[in-house]
């Protein structure tokens, strides 16, 4: 209990107007330096939770805070201050296709740059030899000027992570980062996600659907049930009971090595 | 997911569906009245049926209650005689019945017969006549001929104001880029729907650009012609007006069905509206945008041709008085030079947007 705590999420609940409860009254806390798992089926809530912590999902109940600062009753521009704090990642890389991969990853100073400078693309040099360190950092430093939608999908998440480090972020939310990639290929990216943590002492929080990955990768875990969070503990304790419990009495785990 | 037991249709939803069945039965018997009506006394030959003739026979009042009437009692009959097509319309079948083939309802015969009766009148009210169409013709032969012998005599001022045509239709196009670019981010739907004042302008602004389109441009037109007179930029107006109306409909259909994930990715940077507009929509939209305009211009190429006619400029300028005057030749030349121009844009434009998609 030494590291202060990053993000606190207490009894959050988010309904949608269909009324599906997606998160029922979920509390959990992340402290600085940590790699967090989120585990749980599709549909258990897991985007929902990290989508609250940037608000890029208006919660119906709860608080969250992330470094000490109030999430849940932002508003303007200093929610935009604590977006820029947490770097996300998706499942689908969300690049924009027709921009180079220079500019999406440039876009991730947007946060800090003028608006009407950021509606011509008129970034800084400093800015440019920034987003340039960042590719270098993922291994894209010479594919800068190539279209995003001309890359393979490990090469676009691995430009969106350079997006993302570009907002030098202290957190970083990532929503099933590898779950479209090949499997042969998701190591290469969670190398960099994780990476990032241990060399920066960046916080993240990540969903995953895959077992192996996150006992390779986590250094906490937690698992939401149909919005529940039906545990949390250390990626060791994850047994098989453990996992039929969230994951249901049919399902059925390969574990390699692991088991 | 859970499924929600079916709920009794609410009664704004009742009153809609009762309203439609008694304006649809309503009209079947006054359609039904007409026809026998005219069947039974037939006019003479050619001899046009005027809308005070009409309106001193058919019994409005009587067959419009009548019409209420049986919607009230289909509505009552419920399950005897099926749902109506007043609850079709509305949404409001019960699951059971909309799964029933239409053939086994009453519903559906109606609609049937309602269609065949609405071919029969409306042969009856278009007075269609196939005798004159197929004995006719020598009359219109003496046209064809002419316009197939062009005369050369207005060729060349033809031609310049066809030009004067393109530049018009180009003109309109243009004018209207920033204003439809600008209007269609307020009038798309999945970027509005955060607070109730946006959604004010949004259904604002569709209903005001749906109401600017239904006016013709003809009609834009003569506005525009005692707004700055006689000339082509009357129908530069005019088709500005349209055009707008029209891209922005296109336009915000367009960012309507955009991916939202980079929307989302830009937001997470924590960047301003205006900066998520930038970079997470207009990328995804641009080509299409150009495509929608391109063909606008086309259409607005083919509409600046009759926005002459009234005065707006452009080749229909010359060609209303040689109409009239029955100057077949001359006629025969300026539509030549019509199609080809507009043949000519067809391809062009189609061939520019095979390339920007
Ligand atoms: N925008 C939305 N509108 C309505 N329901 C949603 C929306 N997004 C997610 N849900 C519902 O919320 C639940 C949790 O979804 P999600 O958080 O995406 O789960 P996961 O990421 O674990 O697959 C699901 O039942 C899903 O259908
Ligand atoms: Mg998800």
């Amino acid at each position: 209990m030494s590291a202060p705590v990053a993000v606190s999420v207490e009894k959050l609940s988010k309904v949608w107007p269909d009324g599906i409860r997606a998160l029922d009254d979920v509390s959990l806390e992340v402290r600085e330096g940590e790699f967090l798992a989120v585990l749980g089926l599709s549909g258990s809530g897991k985007s929902t939770l990290l989508r609250c912590i940037n608000r890029l999902i208006d919660p119906t109940e709860g608080k969250i805070t992330i470094f000490g600062r109030d999430v849940t009753s932002a508003e303007g521009a200093g929610l935009r201050a604590l977006r820029r704090e947490a770097g996300m990642i998706f499942q689908q890389f969300n690049l924009v296709k027709r921009h180079s991969v220079r500019d999406n990853v440039l876009s991730g100073a947007l946060g800090r740059t003028g608006t009407l400078r950021s509606l011509f693309l008129l970034f800084s040099d400093a800015d440019r030899a920034e987003a340039q360190a960042c590719l270098d950092r993922v291994g894209m430093g010479d594919r800068g000027d190539s279209r995003a939608d001309a890359l393979s999908g490990g090469q676009q998440q691995r430009v969106a992570i350079a997006r993302a480090l570009m907002q030098r972020p202290k957190l970083i939310l990532a929503d099933e980062p590898v779950a479209s990639l090949d499997p042969a290929l998701r190591n290469s990216v969670m190398r960099h996600v994780e990476a990032l943590n241990r060399e920066e002492g960046i916080t993240v929080i990540c969903s995953l659907h895959d077992l192996d990955l996150m006992k390779r990768y986590a250094t906490r875990a937690v698992a939401l049930r149909e919005g529940k969070l039906v545990h949390e503990g250390k990626p060791e304790d994850f047994d098989l009971a453990t996992l039929k419990s969230i994951y249901g009495q049919e399902a059925e785990f390969g574990f390699g090595e692991a088991s | 997911m859970r499924r929600v037991a079916p709920v009794p249709p609410s009664l704004p939803t009742r009153g809609l569906a009762l309203s439609v069945d008694a304006l649809l039965l309503a009209t079947f018997l006054l359609m039904g009245e007409f026809l026998v009506r005219t069947l039974a006394f037939p006019v003479e030959e050619g001899a046009l049926r005027t809308a005070q003739e009409i309106l001193e026979r058919l019994h409005y009042a009587l067959l419009g209650g009548a019409g209420l009437l049986l919607a009230v009692l289909w509505h009552a009959a419920g399950r005897l005689l099926g749902g109506t097509p007043g609850l079709s319309f509305a949404g409001a079948l019960p699951q059971s019945e909309s799964e029933v083939p239409w053939d086994h309802t009453l519903r559906g015969w109606f609609t049937l017969l309602f269609v065949e009766l609405t071919f029969f009148t409306g042969w009856l009210v278009t007075e269609v006549n196939l005798g004159t169409f197929f004995t006719n013709f020598d009359k219109a032969a003496g046209v064809i001929r002419g316009l197939l012998h062009p005369s050369g005599a207005v060729l060349f001022e033809g031609l310049i104001l066809l030009i004067q045509t393109l530049f018009l239709a180009f003109m309109a196009t243009a004018f209207a880029i920033p204003p439809a670019f600008l209007l269609a981010f307020a009038a798309a739907r999945n970027l509005t729907r955060e607070s109730p004042a946006a959604k004010l302008v949004y259904t604002a602004l569709r209903t005001a650009m749906n109401l600017t389109r239904a006016v013709e441009p003809l009609v834009w037109a003569l506005i525009f012609i005692s707004w700055v007179g006689i000339g082509p930029f009357a129908g530069v107006l005019a088709l500005w007006v349209h055009s707008v109306a029209s891209l922005v409909k296109l336009y915000s259909e367009q960012i309507e069905s955009i991916d939202r994930g980079p929307m989302d990715a830009i937001k997470a940077t924590g960047a301003g509206t205006l900066q998520v507009l930038r970079y997470g929509v207009v990328p995804q939209v641009i080509p299409p945008f150009l495509s929608f305009t391109i063909y606008r211009w086309d259409i607005n190429v083919r509409m600046s041709t009759i926005i002459g006619f009234v005065g707006g400029g452009g080749i229909g300028y010359i060609l209303k008085p040689r109409v009239d005057l029955g100057e077949w030749g001359e006629v025969g030349t300026l539509v030549l030079l019509i199609a080809v121009a507009v043949w000519v844009m067809d391809l062009v434009s189609a061939r520019i947007r095979e390339r920007i998609v």
